[in-house]
């Protein structure tokens, strides 16, 4: 357990930034796909990197420091998700102008200005995750802002960046990187220095935040597409970065962590990694504005007022807000509506709660729990389930032709015969619904027999009438029937 | 450059290129750098560094003021002097890295956004500090030539300072330069640099020098390598040999060719085995025993050249009159990059070249084929069509690059008048551009 703090007292100050990979079909500048999908690398290549001289004429003290460490650097290469662009082998091609689509919308939900024209930097990184060196990122927004609590909480800026290489391995020296992930397009959005909140507040605001990238509808979903950056630090010190919180819950923790390890140790300038239990661990000195400079293969970017004005008539619904419709109009739990707001299902949840008469809450939960269940513990195969058939599915709970207890099993069945209808599952499964008086018959067989308190009772029952009626139901029956 | 309209605004507010300044534009604010601005874009837009290093465009408008808020920087204007000598150690032996330009030396063009030729030889030297370990280095950059404008007057002005460095009493020489033409000019300097008693090696970099990733680093240091301490006294390209930056190979400058427009192992041998594996720890390892060993013989320079030559490619649905126009203009010399094993359009009258090359041949001028294929050896008596040409003199150059012969044959017109006497010339191995055996392993696709 962590102790309580003051963190008013502490003078807290947070700022993030959080990083959402969009779902574009291609690169951000090449045509390999985004997908991430492949696990066999078709070869290996091995390059050095070196310190380089910034715009300024500067070098970087991060870049230097890197730079003594002597490290090789593996790439994997994949033969979809990696070409010779990724190998740092032929020159970027144009921006990706879905991608550039996509950043914009966010910038503008977070009520950014847009700038007239778009410059593409090149950000030394010579930790290796950048095979060229360098990652490639541009401003697309600045000073906009969102509201958390009735605060205004200032949006800086956001970028549209390239995603780096996902480091595999790293042992004495030599650091492997698969490339798949290179390139793969990433919007960032850093928020101002956010001062008077608690680590939990925080986190909350960076939930908030994701959730305006994720109105879009073209993020990615899963483990590593949303990851979030905390600056940390305390009593006006020096001021910590956090990379790679991958996990949002995670946040708060990580804030409580770096502001006992900043209370107990003389903190520094420095860049920290987040572990996955919260803490934090050194990583390298804070890289400077000195590793900035432009990216001289392809021309900067002009954006027109007109194209500004047509993507603002066009935004799509701030996710903020459709949280809010989720919890009062739905009348979906907080936790509920959360859970589907970040499901890939949430267009579809959308669609049968606006055209079905079933309980939000269990469609909702549906496409949540129950589904992820049945993937993780009974290996089904989701994917193998078309849109129409789970449909049909609410469409037989509409008109109650099976009960919601039966869903699991159906989804099952379908899962396993795709080419077979929800009509099917019900006969093959036996799962068609029985009345109050054919459960009260076996209630009361049940009942009659020696030694039957309910509890027991209600279990037997249950298991004879399973997904064949609403539990609810059959507990008042087993109860009347009792009397 | 900017607009008309913004230098004469930045002139009357005395801003200048590097000064911080503040954009307003309506209620917003902007502070930051401005910068440099590239042609391509908006020339009517403000290109602002912020302070966290990004750079935007702010429009120019109505709207919009700036003012000077101080000096952050000013681009640097300061160069290197140009020659300069670093001794590591008296026991190792010294080289002269000799700059030319390309983009092994090179920095971001802000007017342009590309990338031009401008770090000093010296800069190079610097950047690569393993270089200490295997020469003692001069460095001096005597031009700033991008690949694409070099020129056999070039190709001459680098032979003679190569010699003379020679005579001076360098181990080796590194050359750096462009890498689009560098397999030309080192073709030129093969057949330059007579009785050559230590290696030349050309150099170049796929990858602008600006980048952590570049590749120059690892080609210098094993084109300085090769130049100090290989037994290897001829011309050759040193660059990666393959996507690693492990090591390189030094392939004959007669042999060798830019085979990919944009990967770092772009240079590959063509009808030959690499001489020489170098690699990144300093190790050199012999690949290929047919090479000229150091020597102590004085290096001469070959530098007439007949200029006049002509390197024509034949493709389907050539005109044969373009060959007329090469007459007319008083062309001395001919190289045909032919189809396959040597051929060209023979069939009907419209596209036949067979009366072009008479033609020619009748008025003394060469005529040499070569293949477009790249890799192997034309062949003058498969074609029975060509049966005729060839006893009429048209000189099929064996194995020999398209670009090898057509810097060959600047040599021999130069040299000599009769027909009888260039064909021999041109059939003669000078300096490894004619092998004796096409070996099955010489034929290597990534």
């Amino acid at each position: 357990m962590t102790q309580k703090l003051d963190y008013k007292k502490l003078r807290l100050k947070g700022g993030l930034e959080i990083h959402q990979q969009l779902d574009t079909s291609r690169k951000l500048f090449c045509n390999c796909s985004t997908g991430m999908k492949e696990k066999t690398p078709i070869f290996t290549t091995q390059r050095k990197l070196h310190p380089v001289q910034s715009e300024l004429g500067l070098t970087d003290a991060a870049a230097q420091f890197e730079y003594l460490r002597d490290r090789v650097f593996h790439y994997q290469a994949f033969s979809n998700e990696t070409c010779l662009v990724e190998l740092d082998e032929e020159p970027i091609h144009p921006l990706n102008s879905e991608a550039l689509q996509i950043a914009l919308q966010i910038a503008l939900l977070l009520n950014c200005e847009i700038p007239n024209e778009i410059h593409i930097m090149r950000k030394n990184l010579i930790d290796g995750s950048a095979i060229s060196g360098f990652q490639r990122t541009a401003i697309v927004g600045l000073n906009g802002h969102i509201s958390y609590k009735g605060h205004r909480i200032l949006i800086t800026q956001v970028t549209l960046e390239e995603d780096a290489a996902a480091i595999v391995a790293e042992e004495n020296g030599r650091v492997t990187y698969r490339l798949n992930r290179l390139g793969v397009p990433l919007v960032e959005i850093d928020t101002g220095i956010l001062e008077g909140y608690s680590p939990q507040e925080l986190q909350e605001i960076a939930y908030h935040i994701g959730i305006m990238a994720r109105s879009t509808g073209k993020t990615k979903h899963g483990i590593g597409s949303i990851r979030q950056d905390v600056n940390i630090s305390i009593r006006n010190g020096p001021r910590t970065e956090v990379k790679g919180v991958q996990e949002l819950g995670l946040l708060s923790k990580i804030v409580e962590f770096e502001v006992q390890r900043q209370m107990k140790e003389k903190p520094k300038e420095e860049t920290r990694a987040a572990n996955l239990d919260g803490t934090t661990r050194f990583l390298r000195p804070l890289p400077g504005a000195n590793r900035m400079y432009p990216e001289t293969d392809i021309v900067p970017i002009i954006i027109t007022k007109e194209h500004v004005e047509n993507l603002k008539k066009n935004l799509p619904e701030p996710w903020t807000n459709k949280l809010e419709r989720f919890k009062t109009k739905l009348r979906l739990p907080d936790g509920l509506a959360r859970e589907i707001l970040g499901s890939e299902y949430l267009n579809l949840f959308e669609k049968i709660v606006s055209t079905k008469k079933v309980e939000p809450t269990v469609v909702a939960s549906t496409f949540t729990s129950i589904i992820k269940d049945l993937v993780r513990r009974e290996k089904v195969e989701i994917d193998r389930i078309s849109e129409h058939r789970l449909v049909e599915i609410f469409d037989y709970l509409q008109d109650k032709k099976i009960v919601k207890e039966s869903v699991p099993e159906i989804v099952k069945y379908l899962a396993t015969y795709p080419q077979n209808g929800v009509g099917d599952a019900l006969k093959e499964l036996d799962l068609n619904p029985l009345t109050i008086a054919d459960v009260r018959e076996i209630a009361k067989e049940i009942v009659s027999q020696p030694n039957m308190a309910f509890e027991k009772a209600y279990g037997i029952v249950m298991s004879k009438v399973r997904g064949k009626i609403d539990a609810q139901e059959v507990m008042k029956i087993v109860k009347s029937v009792m009397k | 450059m900017y607009s008309q309209e913004i230098e004469s605004l930045l002139k009357s507010k005395k801003i200048k290129i590097g000064d911080k300044v503040l954009v307003t534009k309506g209620k917003l604010e902007h502070a930051g750098i401005i910068m440099p601005r590239i042609e391509m874009g908006d020339i009517s837009s403000f290109v602002i560094k912020l302070s966290n290093g990004y750079n935007i465009g702010i429009k120019h408008d109505r709207d919009t003021n700036i003012r000077r808020l101080e000096t952050a920087w000013r681009l640097s204007q300061k160069k290197n002097p140009d020659v300069k000598k670093l001794v590591f150690d008296k026991a190792l032996p010294s080289i002269s890295i000799i700059g030319t330009g390309g983009t092994i030396a090179s920095k971001i063009d802000y007017r342009s956004g590309g990338v031009y030729a401008s770090f000093s030889a010296e800069d190079i030297a610097n950047q690569i500090p393993q270089l200490k370990t295997v020469a003692n280095i001069k460095a001096e950059q005597i031009m700033e030539i991008m690949s694409e404008d070099m020129s056999p007057e070039i190709w001459i002005e680098i032979a003679h300072k190569v010699a003379k460095e020679i005579e001076s009493g360098f181990d080796g020489i590194v050359i750096t330069h462009g890498t689009d033409t560098l397999h030309y000019t080192a073709a030129a300097l093969s057949f330059m640099l007579r009785d050559l008693p230590v290696p030349v090696a050309l150099v170049g970099a796929q990858r602008s020098s600006d980048r952590g990733s570049g590749d120059a680093v690892l080609n210098v240091f094993c084109a300085a390598n090769f130049a100090a301490n290989s037994s290897i006294a001829e011309v050759c390209t040193v660059m990666h040999a393959g996507m690693d930056d492990n090591f390189c190979y030094a392939i004959r400058g007669t042999k060798s060719r830019k085979l990919h427009t944009s990967r770092r192992d772009a240079f590959q041998p063509v009808n030959d085995t690499p001489l020489a594996r170098i690699d990144s720890e300093g190790g050199i390892e012999i690949l290929n025993t047919n090479y000229r060993l150091r020597g102590d013989k004085k290096v001469k320079v070959d530098d007439k050249l007949e200029t006049k030559v002509a390197l024509i490619k034949i493709y389907p649905g050539m005109d044969p009159s373009i060959i007329d126009y090469y007459i007319e203009k008083g062309y001395k010399g001919l190289v045909i990059e032919a189809t396959g094993l040597g051929h060209i359009p023979t069939l009907n009258e419209k596209y036949s070249l067979l009366p072009k090359f008479e033609k020619a041949m009748h008025l003394g001028i060469p005529v040499v084929i070569t293949s477009q294929c790249i890799h192997g050896r034309v062949h003058p008596t498969i074609y029975h069509n060509l049966r005729k040409l060839f006893t009429r003199g048209v000189i099929f150059a064996e194995d020999m690059l398209s670009e090898v012969a057509y810097i060959k044959l600047m040599f021999a017109l130069a040299k000599f008048k009769d027909m009888h006497q260039i064909k021999e010339f041109m059939l003669t191995n000078i300096a490894g551009e004619i092998t004796e055996r096409t070996l099955s392993k010489d034929f290597v696709v990534k």
